[in-house]
């Protein structure tokens, strides 16, 4: 099996940067041998001039879909390996037309540009300082434009399941049209006089034999997969299909569906609560018989639900109850949760009949996304049982109470990271909650201790936690109410924005008398995604010109006598002259019954008086991020403070480092 | 050199950066890095704060399309340099000025600069890329390019005229 960078998720090292340097030199010599480093010869073709651009173009597209199919087909390479960009009808549409204009006007695209400006075209160079200046107007258009973006979004969507048919099939009336157009363009050269090379012709016939042979060997390829869905179809084609009898999904079509993250396919297991923990199809939710009208309401004919059990019969009556009542858009899974073993989860190694390498390898990684045991590729958005909008709390991140919590639990989508010491979560803990150590997400970055974790280990936590980009997250505390907070850092870091952090901390669950358990709960590992670098970390470098340009407020948290120097851990003692102190202790009040934060109102108004506007920018530190993680929460995520940073660093390095200034300057 | 043999060549540089990499060709990525870049020494705080490019920031040259347009810059470099067909010059038709040749190439990379964010990619990372994995999204933008390219032709011929 092939393993490829976008796979191992290394597309941003310094090996992907260097394969993409060397795959690009030859992508600039295959152009310039084309000959496309003119813009006359490129837009040649709008003219039927120089028809190179359909030829060349065309012939490198079947290359490498036969190539592509051939290795798939062979099992050399998974789908999991390949980034398949996402069809948006409405943007691609739009985007094509604008294109088409821009490329004919201006002479070029901007891989030809490129090549262009090699072989000294100045056109060229003023081509792409133009499609610079073009994605930076898109980026300042971006907050108006954006649902023109997203406009008809399909998600992966292959032509072959648009069209319904085989990846064989139209591999092949592909490659027909594009022999076809050769020979056309070929006749259109000849009838406007262009000389062709002398041979040509003979040459065009081997060539488009060879492309249709391999096209024709693509489809009586053994295992080739065959279609695994069709679109998403429209409301009236699934009430059609109901009344036609074509209400089943089969198992391998519903494994396909959920490893591809499909949006609007809610799968529901109607067994009982126990039978449903004990296995279910990973990412179904748990909804029994007597709730299904009532717990399926939000989705009626929208999207597709999907009822299994064991076998056949009480999903039938269900969907037959459910269509009476008007639903529309109700599937059972063919042959039940049994037929999803039998089918899609059974060993190949213990199947009577033989298989062809590309169905086994589709078994292989329908086991590993879907057996508990063997951790599986990370799903796609959505592929995880996801909340609805409306099980959300209001505001996330947030706060939510203990009451909501109590309310929710149990749900698959909902995950309690309890982040108090072993001990204590082992004497007695929220139920189905797992144990984290915030100090985990931290570590020695860049040579200062106790910083956030980049994303890539970041997200290693995350997938032991068994976390998954739509769930819920929620913290739990003890003492200190800004572990809560750090840990909240770390999901903000990963992009993670469904995230809470229970108010009152853990002292507030028990002193309410709410449910405790000491069972260690399974956490199936997951694989969280790795997100770019965030946006609100800022460096020494960034505070620095925010001291000496005055741009932002400088909010130091630590409690006063380190900020006045009276006290110090650190290797100079004082502050960031020009910093402002708000301890973070502030912020919080301590009962009888838990550590929380003060009321919004109260934090609504201190913060008035320290910073003029909502715009303003603020950068928070205290000595490690620890503290600081705090009272970025209280400004950004529950006062909709718009731009808050966050100094991780802190005071730790800004001491150490002997260049930068500390007031109050004191003599030694 | 026959357009289909460098038809072949680069269907299978096409490949191996599927094999490879995992993702195919692209070069409108790579010049919306540089836009981005370049807004960011520009201003720096609003561009960080910007809701398309801010998440690439701060590094905003650090991502592999960057590395593929450098590299296709310098591969075009190669060849042009071994076939001697370096040519400093404003490429147009002899009765064509430069300046409205300039402003052409210009008002063009603004509207494929622009139109490349918005389908997500262009010829290379859509058309050719989308194209050969037989994404039905970008088989419709190749399709709707050149139908507006033909459809449009006719406006700017002028440019070509001898």
């Amino acid at each position: 099996m092939i393993k490829t960078f976008f796979g191992a998720g290394t597309l941003d090292t310094t090996g992907a940067f260097l394969a993409a340097l060397i795959i690009g030199v030859l992508f600039g010599v295959a152009l310039e041998r084309a000959g496309f480093g003119s813009s006359r010869k490129l837009t040649g073709v709008f003219y039927f001039e120089d028809m190179a651009v359909i030829k060349v173009m065309f012939s490198a597209v079947i290359t490498a879909m036969l190539g592509l199919a051939y290795f798939q087909a062979a099992g050399l390479i998974s789908p999991e390996e390949l980034y398949f960009m996402p069809t948006v009808y409405g943007a691609q549409i739009l985007g094509g037309l604008i294109f088409g204009v821009g490329f004919v006007m201006g002479g070029w695209c901007p891989g030809t540009a490129a090549v262009g400006l090699a072989s000294g075209k100045l056109d060229a160079l003023i081509f792409l300082g133009g499609a610079m200046l073009g994605s930076i107007g898109f980026n300042e258009l971006f907050p108006v434009i954006q649902p023109l973006y997203t406009w008809g979004n399909q998600g992966v969507v292959f032509i072959y399941q648009t069209l319904d048919l085989s990846l064989g099939s139209f591999a092949l009336i592909f490659t027909l049209v594009a022999v076809a157009c050769f020979w056309g363009v070929e006749f259109l050269e000849l009838q406007r006089g262009k000389v062709t090379a002398g041979g040509r012709d003979k040459f065009l016939t081997s060539f488009s034999l060879v492309l249709v042979v391999l096209a024709l060997g693509l489809t009586l390829f053994p295992g080739t997969p065959a279609p695994s869905a069709g679109r998403p179809a429209g409301e009236a084609d699934l009430i059609a299909q109901v009344e036609s009898g074509r209400d089943h999904l089969d198992p391998e079509e519903l494994a396909d569906r959920l490893m591809r993250g499909e949006p609007n396919l809610l799968v529901v297991d109607i067994r009982p609560a126990g039978e449903y923990q004990v296995f279910h199809i990973r990412g179904a939710l748990n909804i029994t018989l007597s709730k299904l009208a009532e717990e399926l309401a939000p989705h009626k004919n929208k999207g597709m639900i999907v009822l299994y059990s064991n076998g056949m019969t009480h999903p039938a009556q269900a969907r037959d109850s459910l269509y009476r009542q008007g639903y529309g858009n109700v599937y059972l899974l063919t042959d039940g949760l049994k037929g999803f073993m039998e089918r899609c989860l059974k060993p190949v190694s213990l199947r009577s009949e033989p298989l062809a390498p590309a169905a086994a390898a589709r078994v292989r990684a329908w086991r590993a996304y879907f057996n508990p045991a063997t951790p599986g590729p990370a799903p796609a958005a959505g592929a995880a049982a996801a909340p609805r909008p409306d099980q959300l709390p209001q505001a996330l991140p947030g706060l939510v109470d203990p009451d909501w919590l109590a309310r929710h639990l149990g749900q698959p989508w909902l995950k309690v990271i309890d982040l108090r010491s072993q001990p204590e979560y082992n004497s007695g803990h929220i139920p189905g909650a797992v144990s984290m150590n915030v100090g985990g997400f931290r570590g020695l970055v860049d040579g200062v201790p106790s910083m956030l974790l980049p994303p890539p280990l970041l997200a290693g936590q995350f997938s032991l936690l068994g976390l998954h980009p739509t769930d819920l997250v929620v913290f739990v505390t003890g003492e200190k109410f800004h572990d809560g907070t750090l840990a909240g850092m770390a999901a903000e870091r990963l992009g993670h924005r469904r995230y809470a952090v229970l108010q009152g901390g853990m002292a507030k669950w028990q002193a309410e008398k709410r449910p405790l358990d000491t069972v260690l709960p399974a956490v199936i590992p997951s694989r969280y995604p790795v997100s770019p670098k965030d946006e609100f970390t800022v460096d020494y470098r960034r505070v620095l010109t925010a001291m000496q340009g005055k741009d932002a407020i400088i909010l130091d948290v630590r409690p006063q006598d380190y900020f006045t120097g009276k006290k110090s851990d650190e290797a100079r003692a004082g502050h960031i002259p020009g910093a402002v102190n708000r301890p973070f202790s502030e912020d919080v009040v301590k009962t009888n019954t838990g550590v929380g934060l003060k009321p919004m109102d109260e934090l609504a108004r201190a913060y008035e008086k320290i910073i003029p506007s909502k715009e303003t920018a603020v950068i928070v530190h205290c000595r490690t991020g620890h503290q600081a993680s705090q009272t970025f929460f209280v400004l950004k995520r529950l006062l909709g403070y718009k731009n808050v940073y966050y100094y991780d660093a802190g005071w730790t390095e800004w001491a150490a480092r002997q260049e930068l200034p500390v007031a109050p300057m004191v003599n030694k | 050199m026959n357009p289909y043999l460098a038809g072949i060549f680069l269907g299978l540089v096409l490949l191996a950066s599927f094999l490879i990499l995992g993702a195919g060709l692209g070069a409108s990525g790579g010049v919306a890095r540089l836009g981005a870049a370049l807004e960011a020494t520009l201003a720096p705080q609003h561009t960080q704060a910007s809701a398309y490019f801010g998440p690439w920031g701060p590094n905003y040259l650090s991502y592999y399309l960057v590395f593929m347009l450098l590299g296709t810059f310098l591969g075009g470099l190669i060849s042009a340099v071994t076939a001697k067909r370096i040519q400093p010059t404003v490429e147009r038709g002899q009765a064509c000025g430069v300046k409205k040749r300039v402003i052409y190439a210009l008002v063009g990379g603004l509207l494929v600069g622009f139109a490349s964010r918005l389908a997500q990619g262009c010829t290379s990372g859509q058309a050719l890329t989308g194209g050969a994995m037989l994404l039905s999204g970008s088989l419709v933008f190749m399709g709707t390019l050149f139908a507006s390219g033909y459809a449009a032709a006719r406006f700017f011929r002028g440019q070509w005229h001898d």
